[in-house]
């Protein structure tokens, strides 16, 4: 038995040395990155370039943005020989890439050029000396060519420090074949007040709810009292959950609720699994989402297909407000890289130029920034998008360009927005609570609880 | 590294070689954990921002004089009870039985009770997510239809929301439990049992007799580890709510705590503050509970 | 184990229950491969379901990621660096963390309670509070960005030092005092007395340090920076962000990645079987 035992160590023994042997060679994958050395040596002579390629990272927690921010520092590299890209993207999950992030912002080593930051993580990076570079003299002058919300969301003093990669345009999705099952014409469905008139005639005729809400997520509250012209975090960076426009739009979403027009979304959100299958087997008439959520018909939805219209918001007052920019990502260069010029270069290139703006609704399908482009023919080609919901989706968004209101985000903004998901919504829309008392419950907490 | 005959005077020295075996552990600590341990204790008396670190004496640790940081106590507290209730007699006996001459088909029944634990995080969130949704057609919510009650929101209450922690616990640790009293099991002596048998002794008393007590070691081994896992629970957690925390802080767990002060908030002091708070109440348990067993006493 | 299994009331009822709570057992998981062989909008159209329809069944989940599809185009280099990874960690662990439970459980030495509490201290520190000072150490000492980053600072690993102290404690100390007499040293001892005996230890915690490497999650993101030096749980994980999801590559990654440990396993499982007990031994 001691045989066996003395060839179990020696085979572990022989197995480490041989690991190890093999580790110290080629198990250290790259060397680490110290901040006195930019490796740009190793272009590989993939076709003789004239100039030297720039070796830029960027950062990102998503795919697809990966992908465009490739495709586009492919378009750079032709329109500049000169001064040739070579990207490097990493594609790190969610909530890991922005702590690693403010961990190397917090120790100044081994941050990104470029790194893609999540609309409600920015306030974190604003905190302390700010490690963003600013990006005033790229963003000033296209001010003027693109919805200036998307890049104030992403500023500080004056300072922008980000761009953002779409408008976000809060918009409803109708599911045609109930409305005309319900006999409702969508057009006729101005104003909030016709939702309740109308989606009363939806649910006698057919039973099901007209439309659903978030039943622990921002994504029906935000945008309604945005419509208001009103916020969650003031301009100043203070709580104003307890404003009351936004006790105005809860009250009446809560009667909706109680009147069985609207309904709570299955899963609580309207980005889970459960709610798209129940959308999907037609389980209400409409919903409101910003447009990134297209893709979640093309993608999770596919029986809806050819059955989903898309149409501008129903507004509070005559005259109001018809839709509202929701999330976003912004696009930042951090102070520890060393291509400074080359990385605002590029970055407005992406995200500001034309081309890139043209390539945002193309290869993501969503609103892009820059107004003028949404009237180009390059937006009515067909793809994946106008084959599910027809050709006209831009129609409605310039419809409604003049009405989207700014957001604020500030540094008490992941605070309120935490308390919003997981206290205000689940206390009204879960445990039927009166909308006023909980939310200048939860707003005087918070008003207690921050600096 | 073969030792025929040959051998260090060094190593013959009783008094020496324990310093040698643990050895690594000193020299990992020295080398790992007593600057980063210290530079977190330091961070616990700061405001810790880019370019901005200020000493401000104990004004985090009077922070946590807060509703949400004791209801992850209380969550974690809680948890830590009911999994310390369910972990550790069930894999016992199941891997006694698992261990038991009756038994066949013992290595599929093994790896089977195993095998969750191999699931990575984010898939098994997403399994858990649908298992517990507040649908009709979901699973939990067929069979307790089944049972003859009605659907539950099992996300949003605290009881209920509990129990689904406690069930996704389970399933991911019984197999390893279990797999840790096997290995101690396979060194129980069969002659035990065997004379147990010539005295007539029946099925109960020879687990009482024999099988507990040799099994005590690894029993306090496991008490142990449940208790800080419970302690420091926050993957299941995660995996039902995600990283945005849960309605009303259901869900919330100490180390969620650090995790949504320190990165999410970025008050990175504060979540030093709080881990070092649970790292002592967890090491403070755990004493507690080995003294109690009597493990730190001289064993000859 | 050659001996001849009756059957009878017992051992009927026995198979029942365990049948039962392996099927209990598996069922997510069994769930979680028939959503990998149908198209992942089968998922959202149904929600999680485990009715076998034959018409939907479909390859295109595996064959995704094979070419690479959907951010997985990494997905292979992930596989090999957790392999590579977890076997160097976990051999390396076992080898150290077993002489230091040993040392602990079999010598009584100055300062052994005390070793043995700052064992159980390290294990509970929560890594969140050590994440960024054990960053900037990392860049020190040039260990970021590579393997040696993910391993070094956790591989004398306390769980399985208090697993090999529990374990050894339970053997007699005779057989310490019977390799002295027949003229081993301390080392010896361990090495050719002891080993043998600690067999069903490093059986258990070969798969279960295995198991821990693999699915290891938190410090390898900080410390790896570059996408292929991904292991796979951090690559699965960014397959999901809030903006869009890969579900299609997700779920046929997250089977093949369950393969590995699992294969591990079933050649461990010997180890546990074999039931090299102390009488075994010879003193």
């Amino acid at each position: 038995m001691s045989k066996k035992g003395n060839l179990l160590l020696s085979l572990i023994l022989a197995v480490s040395m041989i690991l190890t042997a093999c580790g110290s060679n080629n198990g250290g994958g790259n060397t680490p990155s110290t901040p006195t050395e930019t490796s740009n040596s190793n272009t590989e002579g993939e076709g003789k370039t004239e100039a030297e390629q720039t070796n830029l990272t960027l950062w990102t927690f998503v795919q697809q943005h990966a992908d465009f921010y490739l495709y586009m520092a492919d378009e750079w590299n032709q329109a500049n020989p000169d001064k040739p890209i070579k990207l490097v993207t990493e594609n790190i999950p969610y909530d890991e890439m922005h702590t690693r992030l403010l961990i190397a912002l917090q120790t100044k080593e081994g941050a990104p050029d470029l790194v893609d930051i999540e609309q409600s993580k920015f306030p974190n990076f604003m905190k302390g000396e700010v490690q963003l570079v600013e990006l005033n003299d790229v963003v000033e002058p296209e001010l003027s060519n693109i919805v200036k919300s998307r890049v104030d969301i992403y500023s500080q003093d004056g300072k922008y420090y980000g761009v953002d990669l779409h408008v976000g345009a809060t918009v409803m999705f109708y599911n045609k074949e109930i409305m005309d099952q319900a006999g409702v014409n969508p057009d006729d469905i101005k104003l909030w007040s016709d939702v309740e008139k109308y989606g009363k005639i939806v649910v006698e005729k057919t039973g099901k709810p007209f439309i659903t809400f978030e039943g622990a997520g921002n994504w029906s509250w935000w945008p309604a009292i945005n419509q208001l012209e009103s916020d969650q975090v003031s301009v100043d960076g203070k709580v104003m959950l307890d404003d009351e426009r936004n006790i105005r739009a809860m009250t009446f979403f809560k009667k909706l609720v109680d009147e069985g027009i609207a309904a709570i979304a299955p899963g609580a959100g309207h980005d889970t699994p459960e709610y798209k299958a129940y959308m999907n087997a037609e389980g209400a008439a409409s919903v409101f989402m910003p447009f990134w959520f297209m893709n979640r018909f093309t993608d999770e939805m596919p029986d809806l297909k050819g059955k989903i219209i898309i149409k501008p918001m129903p507004a509070w007052d005559e005259g109001g407000n018809r839709s509202a920019g929701m999330g976003g990502t912004g696009l930042s260069i951090t102070n520890q890289t060393k291509h400074l010029e080359l990385a605002k270069e590029f970055l407005a290139y992406s995200k500001l130029s034309k081309e890139g703006n043209i390539q945002v609704w193309k290869q993501l399908g969503m609103d892009p920034i820059r107004t003028e482009v949404w009237t180009d023919p390059a937006m009515s080609e067909p793809n994946k998008f106008t084959e599910y919901f027809g050709n006209d989706i831009f129609d409605t968004l310039l419809e409604v360009k003049d009405e989207i209101y700014p957001v604020n985000i500030r540094e008490i903004s992941p605070q309120v927005f935490d308390s919003v998901r997981n206290e205000i919504i689940p206390r009204i829309f879960q445990f039927g609570e009166d909308p006023e008392t909980v939310i200048k419950e939860e707003a005087d907490k918070l008003r207690k609880s921050l600096p | 590294m073969h030792q025929k005959k040959s051998r260090f005077r060094i190593g013959n020295s009783q008094l020496i070689a324990p310093y040698i075996f643990v050895a690594p552990f000193i020299l990992s600590f020295i080398i790992f954990f007593s600057y980063p341990l210290f530079q977190a204790i330091l961070m616990s008396f700061q405001s810790v921002l880019p370019d901005q670190v200020t000493f401000i004496g104990l004004d985090n640790f009077k922070k946590l004089n807060n509703p949400s940081f004791y209801k992850a106590l209380y969550n974690n507290f809680r948890y830590t009870i009911y999994t310390v209730i369910v972990l550790i007699p069930i894999p016992l006996i199941l891997a006694v039985f698992l261990n038991s001459k009756m038994m066949r088909l013992k290595n599929m029944f093994r790896s089977a009770l195993f095998l969750p634990a191999l699931t990575s995080v984010a898939v098994a969130g997403i399994i858990f997510k649908l298992v517990f949704s507040e649908l009709d057609g979901a699973l939990m919510n067929t069979f307790i239809q089944w049972l003859g009650f009605d659907s539950q929101k099992w996300l949003y209450y605290p009881g209920l929301s509990m129990f689904a922690l406690v069930v996704i616990a389970t399933w991911r640790w019984i197999g390893i439990n279990i797999l840790y009293f096997l290995s101690a099991l396979q060194n129980i002596p069969k002659e035990l049992y065997e004379a147990a048998d010539i005295d007539g002794a029946g099925l109960f008393s020879k687990f009482y007799k024999i099988t507990v007590p040799l099994l005590k070691p690894i029993t306090i081994y496991v008490l142990t580890i449940t208790i800080y896992g419970g302690f420091a629970m926050f993957t299941e957690s995660y995996m039902l709510w995600g990283s945005r925390g849960s309605p009303q802080d259901i869900g919330l767990t100490m180390v969620g705590y650090i995790y949504q002060q320190g990165f999410q908030y970025f008050d990175l002091g504060f979540g030093s503050a709080i881990g070092l708070v649970l790292l002592v109440i967890t090491l403070g348990v755990s004493m507690i509970q080995l003294k109690f067993m009597g493990l730190f006493g001289k064993e000859d | 184990m050659a001996e001849k299994q009756r059957w009878n009331f017992s051992a009927v009822f026995l198979l029942l229950f365990f049948i039962i709570l392996a099927v209990m057992a598996l069922f997510p998981l069994y769930a979680l491969f028939l959503a990998s062989i149908k198209p992942s909008s089968e998922l959202f159209r149904y929600g999680l379901n485990v009715r076998l329809d034959f018409d939907v069944m479909t390859l295109a989940n595996y064959k995704a990621i094979f070419a690479g599809k959907g951010g997985s185009a990494h997905y292979f280099s992930w596989y090999k660096n957790s392999i590579f990874i977890t076997s160097l960690f976990t051999v390396l662990c076992l080898f150290l963390s077993s002489m230091v439970g040993y040392g602990l459980a079999m010598y009584n030495f100055k300062g052994r309670n005390l070793i043995f509490t700052l064992v159980l201290a390290v294990m509970m520190i929560p890594v969140e509070i050590i994440l960024l000072p054990l960053y900037r150490l990392s860049i020190d000492l040039s260990i970021i960005n590579s393997i040696w980053g993910v391993i070094l600072p956790f591989v004398v690993a306390p769980l399985p030092i208090f697993f090999f102290r529990q374990f050894a404690s339970g053997i007699p100390k005779d057989f310490m005092d019977a390799g002295r007499i027949d003229g081993c040293s301390e080392m010896g001892i361990f090495f050719r007395i002891m080993i043998p005996m600690l067999v069903p230890a490093f059986g258990a915690m070969t798969i279960l340090q295995a198991m821990f490497s693999w699915n290891n999650f938190l410090w390898p993101v900080i410390v790896l920076r570059s996408t292929e030096n991904f292991t796979l749980p951090i690559g699965l994980a960014s397959l999901l962000s809030p903006v869009g999801n890969n579900y299609e590559v997700l779920l046929s990654g997250a089977v093949l990645s369950i393969l590995p440990i699992l294969v591990l396993f079933l050649m461990f499982q010997r180890f546990f079987i074999e039931g090299l007990t102390v009488g075994g031994v010879k003193g």
